[in-house]
């Protein structure tokens, strides 16, 4: 028995050793160092940096362009929110009877596994000021008035690059309500008809309670997928003009590998890792306590 | 039951609807690849030209970089993806069915670095790959997505978590030992969620644009993703040009969505319903 639990041990211990080690040495490791560097006036070259306390959280604090940037992050933010009722209602009509229905679940989630830059380009030859696509469709429908040049007007760039990750990203959603919608079981739905409940009634109190978990996890990949928007901009406007489509991730990026201020990008990221984990907690706490109470 | 059929019309109209928003982009893209220059100027965006040309692929399919790319891909994927499989589903079988001390720590150190954000992280980790002399070798994408990507740990967990644990007690009292137990016994079992890993993990690794960006610039070190933004930027103005080249990219991954996307579905949700 006691050489049983020894090699038990050793098995545990050197199944570990390689996934742990790795997980250390370049997930740890540096998720640590982001602190320390935020810390220093460090440039990615030098063997030396200084000391410099607090001056790169102070610096970050008064940038003005990192500040346009974090609002257009809450563009992202609001416009895949607005969505995300529409994306339970695919996922509702997609579990209903309908014919084809495999074919559009199929369809529906296509585009998040299609290749990023791909598409990204495919979007700039759509939204293009010549010959581009979208203009096309407008004056189609006679609407000349409505063509705008869509990728390079500060005003509106934002909600077009949104459209973009609206493209993306929507099916993911709808294809994790959907699994959701699945796990409800058949008994419950049947025994609900049976007893006369209407489509709306099945949805609120069968469908609702059962897809909580699953709205819960949507709204917190919301926030984390809002704070990281980086390779749509990056690739169609890179974040110009200006810094009008720039986001937090693509300024934080650009600090460190385009101005080689690794200590102020330090910072930045830090920030990106503090609010995402303040919204993890915050929706674990809150959310959960006073959405989830009821269902104990 | 003429109400039934009015909704069910209403429903095929809305799902309709989405397929064309979902194809139109690409087929608007597929079309500006079929034609010729002229074509580009003399015929609508939205529709094919009267002849069609597929002299822009050829153009793509010439470039040698192409076909680095390709290969490159390739090895980048064959070797995480087989490391991601065996790391992957020991660490996942450990960590769901035994009881150790330190398990808490362990646990919580892979939770903490699923949280930790992918880009930015790259800042701190830039300094690590250069020290260990992989900075623009195919090494770097190969240890960061073996190290780093963890997704595969929530499809083997809740795989394992549904396999019966009689089935270790049957076979370490037939004296398997516990490598054995694993091996023969266990990862067999799991090639449902290993089809989906495999799956998962290739369609993320050849889309994957940012670490090759960043650690791979020189440009016989292309992957499939950095030279389509090759392309791109030697393109200026010639959409057709481009618009062969994005859809050639599109493809792998589209193909093998296609084929296999009941692994895919089954894992993609696996990853949210964590904890």
């Amino acid at each position: 028995m006691n050489s049983l639990a020894k090699k038990r041990k050793q098995f545990i211990f050197l199944a570990l050793l390689i996934p742990t080690a790795l997980l250390i040495a370049f997930v740890a490791v540096p998720g640590v160092d982001l602190f320390r560097m935020s810390f220093t006036d460090w440039d990615g070259q030098s063997s030396t940096s200084h000391f410099i306390a607090w001056d790169n959280y102070a610096d970050m604090f008064q940038n003005k362009d990192l500040w346009l940037s974090l609002k257009n992050n809450a563009i992202y933010f609001f416009v895949h929110l607005c969505m995300i009722p529409v994306e339970l209602a695919f996922a509702v009509l997609l579990n209903s009877k309908l014919k084809a229905a495999k074919f559009y679940r199929t369809m529906v989630f296509m585009p998040y596994i299609i290749n990023g830059v791909a598409i990204s380009y495919a979007f700039s030859y759509f939204y293009s000021p010549v010959n581009g696509a979208f203009d096309s469709i407008l004056k189609a429908f006679h609407l000349n008035s409505w063509i705008h040049n869509w990728l390079s007007d500060p005003s509106i760039a934002n909600y077009v690059l949104a459209s973009v990750s609206l493209w993306r990203f929507s099916g993911y959603h709808v294809i994790l309500f959907l699994a959701a919608l699945q796990s409800v079981p058949q008994d419950i739905e049947e025994a609900a008809e049976i007893d006369g409940a209407n489509a709306f009634q099945l949805f609120r109190h069968i469908q609702v309670p059962h897809i909580m978990l699953m709205v819960d996890f949507v709204l917190f990949d919301n926030v984390r997928g809002a704070m990281q928007v980086f390779d749509i901009p990056f690739v169609m406007t890179q974040g110009g003009p200006g810094f009008a489509t720039s986001t937090f991730t693509l300024y934080t990026i650009n600090t460190a590998f385009k101005y080689s201020n690794f200590g102020l990008a330090s910072a930045m990221a830090v920030a990106i890792m503090l609010m995402i984990i303040l919204v993890y907690f915050i929706q674990n706490e809150i959310i959960h306590g006073l959405i989830l109470k009821d269902k104990g | 039951m003429k109400k039934g059929t009015v909704i069910q019309i209403i429903k095929q109209i809305l799902c309709i609807l989405m397929v064309m928003l979902v194809l139109a982009p690409i087929l608007l893209t597929l079309f500006a690849a079929l034609k010729t220059k002229a074509d580009m100027v003399n015929t609508s965006p939205l529709l094919l030209p009267a002849h069609i040309t597929f002299s822009n692929f050829g153009k793509v399919l010439r470039n040698k970089y192409l076909w680095i790319g390709f290969r490159n891909t390739i090895v980048i994927l064959a070797v995480s993806v087989f490391f991601n499989v065996l790391l992957g589903s020991m660490t996942a079988y450990i960590i769901e069915r035994f009881h150790f001390r330190f398990r808490a720590v362990v646990v919580g150190l892979f939770f903490a670095g699923m949280l930790i954000p992918t880009f930015v992280t790259e800042i701190a980790r830039f300094k690590i790959i250069k020290g260990l002399h992989l900075y623009n070798t195919l090494g770097a994408p190969i240890i960061i997505y073996i190290a780093a990507d963890l997704m595969q740990l929530y499809i083997y967990r809740q795989f394992i978590s549904t396999l019966p644990v009689s089935l270790d007690e049957s076979a370490l009292l037939d004296g398997c030992n516990y490598w054995g137990l694993f091996f023969r016994i266990i990862f067999p079992l799991l090639s449902p969620a290993t089809a989906t890993v495999v799956i998962i993990k290739s369609i993320t690794i050849i889309n994957d644009m940012y670490i090759p960006y960043l650690y791979m610039p020189s440009n016989r070190l292309r992957t499939l993703t950095t030279f389509l933004m090759d392309y791109a930027n030697a393109q200026q103005g010639s959409w057709q040009n481009l618009a062969a080249g994005i859809i050639l990219i599109m493809l792998p991954t589209i193909v093998l969505y296609i084929f296999f996307q009941k692994y895919i579905l089954s894992g993609i949700t696996a990853g949210a319903v964590k904890e």
